[in-house]
């Protein structure tokens, strides 16, 4: 495999919530540059300088195995995720991070290929503290799914995987407060007040429609993105094991201590047991 | 046949039941001894007995093997995805059964109000999933043999045989294009018969695209002890929150019980006015999103 280094310069002239004044006094030159292991000429469809490498093979077929979710309420946004990294019927990794912390007040949250996953989440970070150290401050999450889309695009058509939202606080005067994203590298860039991506979603979406409100409390929120993660991870096979709960302020993300639902299932069991157990005496 | 046992009308079997595919000019009678549904209390009841176990079902390729040498091959014109929600679950009330009403043809809603759930007889109501056409077509040569059952034996067939005789009658389509995805909810029993073979009993069963959404709900709040009317707003909020988000399911929802008497239909509802009353109780909520554009 060569190495391969692509440099993309790409002229932001109007990134969310910048003025025109500004826009004049300093060309906003945004240069990021992405560092890749495979070939990227082969990756983009051009022959180049006969070289011999094919592109290399998918060794099982992705299925985003996750569920992770996300949404916006009155104390802040909410992300959950599970914790299985699955390759096909194999569980890699039982206590896997789907959710990274970009910084202090955005959060992702990731689906697709974990790999991907984790490289871009970098990769954004790091261009968000570039941006934040030369223009003295943070960019909007709007702004930051806009340059992730922007990023991944170049690589639309080819293997890469990478579906997250980012779950944000913004402290902008024209647009301050919680914020959601949803990033897909084939190219959508939603926002939205719900999301949930991943092979366990459409057993997270029906709880979350049921329960997620603008008015719920804190506690009320962790308790429904809990559940829907729970009934998720009960039906997927490819979500399971533990549960992570972040909450973005105003004040930057907190992280809730990473649950087993292993306990949580077997705490339903006996309790409907008990109350089955119950019925019966009374009959 | 029942009929001309009765009569003693001899004749020879050369019927053609059911056109399938125009090259074809013979049926399939599948005489079954193995088939010898011996009950408890009686030991044999020699006229009974005797009767084999006679169903005449569609026609089958003349050699399974070789489809290219079909002249007429019938293609599909859009990829099947089983696009519906249909859901049954037992409670200590009986048995409910619940779907939507859609019937898509890729894009396309091809009928807002078909019938998905189906009674076979007075206990008996069969859910279906997969191709119309195909589960329409099953669901009547299931009721016929049902009813031919009744007449020859005296009694009805247990639901497991029923599940039984309908299994071994889609086995020899396994691998074509027939598409059958059926729940069959007797007043204690819930089985789930597919065209590709699976016959599963259950508690619980959600079939079709919308499934998963279903699913959720019916997981978080279906206990044993639920009483009737609980149980009726719990089918009719997962085929809601199933029609909401899956594309292919929507329209109506349809509901049945079915108990020890017999079973009983709930009229049909239209989704659309439990969405407008959905979002009137989070209208809170519908205000605020303009705050995001």
């Amino acid at each position: 495999m060569r190495q391969g280094v692509v440099y993309i310069n790409t002229n932001f002239s109007s990134v969310s919530g910048f003025d025109a004044e500004r826009d004049s006094m300093r060309t906003c030159l945004l240069t990021f540059e992405c560092c890749c292991v495979c070939d990227i000429q082969k990756l983009l469809g051009r022959r180049s300088h006969g070289s011999a490498g094919s592109p290399v093979p998918l060794p099982f077929p992705m299925a985003h195995g996750t569920t992770t979710l996300a949404f916006v309420f009155q104390g802040g946004v909410l992300a959950a995720a599970d914790t299985r990294s699955s390759c096909s019927g194999l569980v890699a990794c039982p206590a896997s991070q789907k959710i990274l912390p970009i910084h202090s007040h955005l959060v992702g949250t990731t689906s697709g290929t974990s790999a991907d996953c984790a490289l871009w989440k970098r990769i954004l970070s790091r261009e968000l503290r570039l941006y934040q150290l030369r223009n003295g401050r943070r960019l909007s999450t709007s702004g930051a799914a806009k340059l992730l889309s922007h990023m991944l695009h170049p690589f639309k058509g080819t293997e890469l995987c990478v579906a997250a939202t980012l779950c944000g606080w913004d402290d902008h005067t024209s647009l301050s407060g919680p914020s959601l994203f949803y990033v897909c590298s084939d190219g959508s860039r939603l926002q939205g007040t719900l999301f949930s991506v991943g092979s366990g979603s459409p057993y997270a979406y029906s709880i979350l429609d049921q329960g997620v409100q603008w008015g719920l409390t804190v506690a009320e929120a962790t308790s429904i993105a809990r559940e829907a993660v729970y009934r998720a991870t009960h039906r997927d096979a490819y979500s399971g094991n533990c549960v992570d709960v972040y909450h973005v302020t105003s004040q930057g993300w907190t992280r809730r201590t990473r649950e087993d639902l292993k306990e949580e299932y077997y705490r339903e069991k006996e309790s409907r047991r008990q109350t089955h157990e119950a019925e019966k005496k009374m009959l | 046949m029942a009929l001309e046992d009765i009569c003693n009308f001899k004749d020879k079997p050369t019927h053609k039941t059911f056109p399938f595919y125009a090259s074809e000019d013979t049926s399939v009678s599948v005489f079954t001894e193995a088939f010898n549904f011996k009950w408890r209390g009686e030991m044999t009841s020699k006229k009974a007995s005797d009767v084999p176990l006679e169903f005449h079902v569609p026609s089958l390729f003349k050699r399974p093997s070789s489809r290219a040498s079909h002249s007429v091959s019938v293609r599909r014109p859009f990829p099947l995805s089983h696009g519906t929600t249909t859901l049954g679950f037992i409670f200590q009330g009986g048995v409910i059964a619940a779907a939507d009403t859609r019937a898509s043809a890729g894009g396309l809603v091809a009928c807002p109000a078909v019938h998905k759930i189906t009674p076979i007889h007075s206990h008996l109501v069969v859910t279906s999933s997969g191709s119309g056409a195909d589960c329409m077509l099953w669901e009547r040569i299931l009721t016929r043999e049902i009813r031919l059952y009744q007449l020859r034996h005296k009694r009805r067939l247990s639901i497991s045989g029923t599940a039984k005789l309908l299994s071994l009658m889609l086995h020899p389509f396994k691998g074509t294009d027939v598409c059958v995805a059926l729940t069959l909810c007797g007043w204690d029993k819930l089985i789930y018969v597919c065209s590709d073979g699976a016959r599963l009993q259950g508690d619980i069963f959600s079939v079709g695209s919308g499934s998963p959404y279903a699913y959720g709900v019916l997981d978080r709040s279906l206990s044993w002890s639920l009483n009737k009317e609980e149980a009726i707003l719990l089918a009719r909020e997962a085929v809601f929150r199933a029609t909401h988000r899956d594309a292919y399911s929507g329209n109506n929802v349809d509901l049945f019980h079915v108990t020890a008497e017999g079973w009983r239909q709930r009229q049909r509802e239209d989704l659309k006015e439990e969405y407008y009353r959905d979002m009137e109780k989070r209208g809170k909520k519908m205000d605020l999103t303009g705050l995001f554009s």
